[in-house]
């Protein structure tokens, strides 16, 4: 999906250079091909959307009905009433909110060290971070789990939170953001007597809000779906965050309730959606900036 | 899919290195024993249970009656996700974090035995001839039992009454019939005469049936060698690529969700599953389907037998409370507790006495079940079976698009086997 448009774009100013009438036409298709992508990107959420407001018999039935005949918020009661999906969702805002800080604050402090700092080893301990980046998640995942287990972190918040609180990638994000960033500003500041704390905390960070949120993007979207981490860590379903809870809820008894199902699935999309529309447009600067995905 | 795999092949690995030097006190060079028998006493103190999907929702319901009856015990059921289930516990395992007991998926029980993590069945808590043979063989690793079958599935044919009756067949017992039956059901407007899976994740288990009905098996008698290269697997194998090549069977992989579908529009006139599959065609089918569907023996050769799965029931070494988990094992693996329980989840009771209650003898349904209970068969308890079926999966999809032979494919099979090994 993300090639056709892409590619109708290119084509599109390619034909204009060569023949600038034709600009208005092209310029049409491209938006229709773009509208295509769109409803086909946009419909099954919709869909997913509307369904939650369905009976499970309205689902079944055929031909299909496109808005709900009988708007119903049963799904959304059983959701939060039987099966608990208030509890799961504080679990995974408490989670992914200190996470996301925790990055927010870590990454950027090592980042800036690494872009602006000098003291010896900086070059080493950068490939260092950069090496962690290349090493597969599969393979720290036991010994992490034995190491929070010796801590007796398991079924506890500490357990879910506090390994995930700096990542290299963030680390590298803020990095090359901040290398942007010119040493003149840095430089005027410590001139005027500021302390290095003051220059991190007053001069540079306020000009990192693009790469902040993408990091927190990144970051929250990343404890959001976080799946098989709190499915080992949560030994009781008091602590279960919402992926594991839909996993767990979506087979069996539930399974053929698609009502049910959409409701949950639209639960846990909301915050995307929401945090997504907040910063997309620093977002699509970060990543430009920094140049990757 | 394969993320998954290759996650679990990693958490095993990791449970394997950490027990290995962790658990010095896993039993030693001697046979481990089940340990001091269970009294009869009450219960006491707190058990902690993991139950996956369905089974973890509604066990509380069942937990809340072994309470009432021991007032000292308390019982936590906790739910998983079926989904990497078995990665939580073999983590778990690794990390020294796992609950009292938990359900284990009975594929499951040789590779979790072989960490040294569970403990053997103590003498006389439960009357090993009160399970299903093949049921009770799914928790026995090396001679040695890892708990108890909590609950049974197998295999029976589902098939469109309707059809067939119109066809003037009835429903096939031997090799012979299946392909007539099969055929007529086409002839009667079904696209699919059988719905059988071309290869995919676990096809060996409607190919392994066709190998038990001839005598033949997985391994040889004492479990040290792999007998794919057999004539019964070649037959076997033969028979099965030979519905795809008659266009008896379609080369399309159908899921739970799509087969039901296309059993009730008359698209697929038979197919294989559990006993779940009945109550999901009574749903969604709708009153006027109830007699236009039955189920059936598989059609077998020598004998009929078919595949068995299910749940077990295991408890850890590492268990703080012990008694009181046995106890709550012996519990679950009585008759009149499996009845109830069936009632509760829809789980077929492993223990054959369980079956003499009207619930089961009088049902239509549940009664072939019970019958093709009597006459089914688990893989072997190996840790290493999950890799081994694996090639098996893969060489199927082979044979039936016709990418290589019936015997290029069982030798492929031998030899990987073998190069896997039994790993006990």
């Amino acid at each position: 999906m993300a090639i056709t448009p892409g590619a109708a774009v290119h084509s599109a100013t390619a034909g204009r250079s060569r023949r600038p009438r034709t600009g208005e036409a092209s310029r049409a298709w491209v938006y229709v091909v773009l509208a295509a992508g769109m409803v086909a990107m946009i419909f099954p959420f919709v869909w997913m959307i509307l369904g939650s407001f369905k009976t499970t018999e309205e689902i079944r039935q055929y031909p299909l009905n496109f808005w709900p005949l009988e708007p119903t918020l049963a799904n959304y009661t059983a959701l939060f009433v039987r099966l608990d999906f208030a509890n799961f969702f504080v679990n995974s805002l408490v989670v992914a909110v200190f996470v996301t800080a925790g990055n927010i604050v870590f990454s950027s402090m090592v980042g800036y060290a690494l872009a602006k700092l000098d003291f010896a080893g900086k070059k080493v301990l950068f490939v260092l971070v950069l090496g962690t980046l290349m090493v597969p998640g599969v393979v720290t995942f036991v010994p992490l789990f034995v190491l929070t287990a010796n801590l007796g972190l398991v079924n506890s918040y500490p357990g879910l939170i506090l390994p995930f609180l700096i990542a290299p990638l963030g680390v590298f994000l803020m990095r090359q953001f901040m290398l942007g960033l010119p040493d003149e500003l840095i430089e005027a500041a410590r001139i005027d007597g500021a302390s290095e704390w003051r220059i991190f905390l007053r001069v540079i960070m306020p000009l990192c809000g693009p790469a902040v949120a993408t990091l927190t993007i990144l970051t929250f979207l990343a404890s959001w779906n976080n799946f098989l981490w709190p499915l080992v860590v949560a030994t009781s379903e008091d602590r279960y965050t919402l992926p594991v809870a839909l996993a767990l809820y979506s087979v069996g008894q539930n399974a053929a309730q698609y009502g049910l199902m959409m409701a949950g699935a639209f639960v846990v999309v909301l915050p995307i959606l929401i945090i997504f529309v907040l910063l997309q447009k620093y977002f699509v600067q970060g990543i430009a900036l920094t140049g990757i995905k | 899919m394969n993320r998954w795999r290759s996650w679990s092949a990693v958490a095993v690995i990791g449970t394997l290195a950490v027990t290995g030097c962790g658990r010095g006190d896993g039993g030693g060079d001697s046979a481990p024993s089940g340990g001091a028998a269970i009294d009869e006493t009450p219960a006491t103190g707190e058990v902690t249970i993991w139950a996956m999907g369905n089974e973890g929702e509604v066990l509380d319901q069942l937990a809340t009656k072994f309470e009432a009856e021991n007032p000292d015990a308390t019982i936590n059921v906790t739910a998983v996700p079926w989904e990497s289930a078995h990665d939580r516990l073999a983590t778990s395992i690794a990390g020294g974090e796992t609950p009292d007991i938990s359900m284990l998926g009975t594929t499951w029980v040789g590779e979790f035995a072989a960490t040294g993590a569970l403990e053997p069945t103590p003498a006389g808590l439960v009357e090993e001839s009160s399970f299903f043979p093949g049921s009770w063989g799914t928790a026995v690793v090396d001679d040695v039992a890892y708990g108890v079958p909590w609950y049974v599935d197998t295999r029976v044919m589902f098939y469109r009454t309707d059809m067939a009756d119109a066809a003037g067949v009835q429903a096939p017992a031997t090799w012979e019939e299946y392909k007539t039956f099969a055929k007529a059901l086409q002839s009667q407007g079904a696209d699919v005469g059988v719905s059988l899976p071309p290869g995919g994740f676990d096809s060996w288990q409607y190919l392994a049936p066709l190998v038990w009905q001839q005598g033949g098996d997985i391994m040889n008698e004492d479990g040290t060698e792999f007998t794919f290269e057999t004539p019964q697997w070649k037959e076997a194998l033969e028979y099965y690529a030979s519905f795809f090549e008659e266009g008896i069977s379609d080369p399309v992989r159908l899921e739970t969700g799509e087969i039901e579908q296309k059993f009730i529009s008359g698209e697929v006139g038979s197919f294989f599953s559990g006993p779940f599959h009945v109550g999901l065609l009574k749903d969604q089918g709708g009153e006027e389907f109830n007699d236009k569907f039955g189920v059936a023996m598989v059609p077998g050769a020598d004998s009929r037998t078919s595949f068995t799965g299910g749940g077990n029931l295991a408890v850890f070494k590492d268990s703080q409370n012990r008694d009181a988990s046995w106890k709550f094992v012996r519990w679950l693996s009585q008759p009149e507790t499996q009845i109830e329980w069936y009632g509760i989840s829809t789980t077929l009771p492993s223990v054959q006495a369980a079956y003499e209650d009207p619930t089961f003898s009088k049902d239509p349904y549940l009664s072939v079940f019970a019958e093709q209970l009597g006459d089914s068969k688990a893989p072997p308890a190996i840790p290493t079976w999950a890799q081994v079926s694996a090639v098996i999966d893969q060489e199927i999809e082979k044979v039936t698009r016709g990418d290589t032979t019936v015997d290029e494919a069982l030798s492929t099979i031998q030899t990987q086997a073998e190069s896997i090994g039994t790993g006990l």
